[in-house]
């Protein structure tokens, strides 16, 4: 059985490291999740380099068979690809998944174009093999995952992701606030619920975890409006209309400093409680692996 | 425009006279970091982790035991791997709780509590 979250990389928009950042961390977007057999991993930011480290310690005989899903081609998404030991290794099986013209695939060797990096895409060892979702599904694995599209300066995807009945929902890079059925309610009445669009309650619906970008508080958010990245206290309201049972917060912002991220999971924990929902809320954080499968 | 005629270090660049390290230079020893015991049978306590690898629970076979009912007889791990130490789940009854969230594994950080039954720790980092 078996079903392993790991954070390796939680931050937004560009790498912090640091001391201010150091408990949470300060590599960008990259999300592992494994059963006892499939390796499946969320985004290529700066946070994949140290997953490419630990899954290299001890590959299988084999050699390894990873699933690559990138939510869009940002650069606080791919940016981990060109350092990512398992790719330069002849061993290796690399599927990356895109729509049917594959453009991830596109991008992600766009970028180790020759003026920007010195190794070329084609000149990586491992086999590297494009599959396409079909009607937003695909299977990896032991694993189905799901496709759904979300508001982001040119677009992104969140992925619903099953396996041994529980589910997880990797959703980032998505201006939620965007999406609201009634756009002037967050200030029109800051404390009830943030109504979202049913086809996105139905995509995270009963989700074990939700792992959300939750970049800005409410404080943050009325000077980044159109950037692509919701308020946190949204996302709290789109967890609790969808019956989610554990939130991560994650995408943090680079200004935000550990004890932010901190003042920020409070502040979300308390909107649930006012709302009453039974719902845990945490930070993401990089090195914290969680178990889904657990009775 | 930049002059583009070679030249040889010797003539134009100022060089560092002679290898030496700051009187004052050397490279740091190992840190020890430590758990804290703040509750549960036996606190408080402090641990110091010296080992790379120690199991903690309430069977023999545990480096760090600790007799409650509450703790599995090998209830989690913790690894050393350069500066930091991981501590895992071993399957325990209760769980491991990282400032109060159940975990199945994570790196640890100077002032994080971990729990584990009514057992409660500090993680301190050394200097
Ligand atoms: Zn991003
Ligand atoms: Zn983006």
């Amino acid at each position: 059985m078996g079903f392993y979250v790991r954070f390796w990389g939680v931050r937004g928009s560009i790498p912090t490291p640091g001391p201010r950042t150091r408990r949470y961390g300060g590599n960008t977007s990259c999300i592992e999740m494994r059963s006892d057999t499939t390796v499946l991993i969320f985004d290529a930011g700066t946070g994949l380099r140290e997953l490419g480290v630990s899954l290299m310690r001890n590959p299988p005989r084999a050699g390894l068979d990873l699933h690559l899903f990138l939510s869009h081609p940002h650069w606080d998404h791919i940016q981990g690809f060109p350092f990512f030991g398992p790719a330069y290794a002849k061993s290796t099986t690399l599927t990356v998944y895109g729509s049917e013209d594959n453009e991830n695939y596109q991008l992600l060797s766009g970028q180790m174009s020759n003026a920007y990096f010195p190794v070329a895409f084609k000149d990586l060892s491992a086999r590297i093999v494009p599959k396409a979702f079909e009607n937003d599904v695909v299977q990896a694995g032991d694993f189905v995952v799901k496709r759904f599209e979300q508001k982001h300066p040119g677009g992104s995807s969140g992925f619903r992701v099953e396996h041994a009945g529980r589910v997880a929902v990797y959703a980032t890079d998505s201006e939620l606030d965007q999406l609201l059925t009634d756009p002037a309610s967050p200030q029109k009445t800051p404390r009830s619920i943030r109504r979202l669009p049913t086809s996105l309650i139905t995509a995270v619906k009963k989700a074990d975890l939700l792992i959300a970008d939750a970049q800005y508080t409410d404080e943050e958010y009325p000077q980044k409006v159109g950037w692509g990245h919701p308020r946190a206290n949204t996302v709290v309201d789109l967890a609790i209309q969808a019956g989610v049972r554990q939130l991560a917060l994650t995408h943090h912002d680079p200004m935000q400093s550990d004890r932010d991220v901190d003042a920020k999971v409070l502040t979300a924990t308390e909107r649930a409680q006012a709302i009453g929902a039974e719902l845990e809320i945490f930070g993401a954080r990089e090195g914290v692996t969680l178990r889904l499968d657990r009775p | 425009m930049a002059d583009r005629r070679t030249t040889t270090i010797d003539e134009e660049v100022p060089q560092t006279m002679m290898t030496r390290l700051p009187a004052s230079f050397k490279p740091r020893p190992r840190r020890v970091h430590a758990l804290e015991q703040t509750a549960g049978p036996g606190s408080p306590a402090r641990h110091e982790l010296t080992a790379d690898t120690l199991v903690v629970g309430r069977g023999s076979a545990a480096d760090l035991r600790l007799d409650s009912d509450d703790i599995s007889r090998t209830h989690a791990q913790l690894m050393r791997q350069d500066d930091e130490y991981t501590v895992e789940d071993l399957d325990s009854r209760n769980g491991v709780f990282l400032n109060g969230l159940q975990v199945h594994a994570a790196v640890l950080r100077d002032g994080d509590q971990v729990q584990l039954g009514d057992v409660v720790f500090t993680y301190v980092e050394g200097a």
